[in-house]
């Protein structure tokens, strides 16, 4: 099953990278350096999404002590976490051609740093104590009190002045990007999906059988 | 404005490597487990 979605996946990639430099058409404004956005945007995404399943994983794991659930959460996190470093460093690079610098300590730049030092702390945590049940349940009450920066990060460009430009998409109210942009970002997004599908399964699967052999 | 392939570039490859790094990393820990804990047969 795992090795059919990582399939799947692998043709979801390439048909993204077709939509990225094939279908899309190059950005008025910017020109060609804004295809940074097919990559810099889905993996932002998938961090949302893995930190979202790490807040419920971690609920469940403490309302119900199901080992499966602290898990999903631990092997979320860590995707998360490579996931949010990649939405990092790909918007560094496409900030130096757009805004003349690397990196500026703006609002969403910052919350964003703050989501992912979070996030490496908390699988700090995990690995610093040796208690697996004490470790679960610490990590568990991180990864519920981290989810809330996913928000700040998001709405930081509405809430201060920031050079990041508002989301384009992930917004209410109407878009305002043409259809075949939107449409390359969605394969995209989907392809990113699976990717993150998929390194959670087979992380999930070597967190089980390290348990297994520990035990 | 300059197309600014450079970065494009940069940023897709960063990613792969990235990406490909950490797919590599599961994949190495999965053989050393199964390795580890597979029954190991003795010759007489």
């Amino acid at each position: 099953m795992v090795r059919m979605v990582g399939g799947v996946t692998l043709v979801g990639l390439a048909a993204g990278l077709v939509m990225a430099f094939g279908v899309a058409p190059r950005e008025v404004t910017q020109g060609n350096v804004q295809r940074i956005m097919y990559v810099h945007v889905p993996s932002v995404w998938v961090a949302y999404l893995a930190f979202a399943v790490v807040l419920v994983a971690s609920i469940v794991y403490l309302a119900r002590r199901v080992d499966g659930a602290d898990r999903l959460a631990h092997a979320s996190a860590e995707v998360g976490v490579l996931f949010t470093g990649l939405t990092i460093a790909t918007g560094s690079i496409w900030g130096k051609p757009t805004w003349g610098t690397w990196w500026t300590w703006d609002a969403r730049l910052t919350s964003v740093s703050i989501l992912f030092v979070m996030y490496l702390g908390y699988l700090l945590l995990r690995g610093m104590i040796e208690d697996p049940d004490q470790g679960a349940r610490y990590a568990a009450v991180l990864g519920i009190v981290a989810a809330f920066n996913i928000p700040l990060v998001h709405f930081s460009v509405y809430w201060w002045r920031t050079l990041h430009q508002p989301p384009s998409l992930m917004k209410p109210g109407p878009g305002t990007m043409p259809g075949v942009i939107v449409a390359a970002l969605m394969v995209n997004f989907v392809a990113f999906s699976l990717l993150y599908v998929y390194f959670v399964a087979k992380r999930v699967n070597l967190l089980r059988r390290e348990a297994e052999a520990a035990a | 404005m300059p197309d600014n392939w450079g970065f494009v570039l940069a940023a897709y490859g960063l990613a792969a490597v990235v990406l490909i790094a950490y797919w590599r990393r599961l994949v190495r820990r999965e053989r050393a487990m199964g390795a580890e804990h597979r029954p190991t047969v003795r010759r007489t």
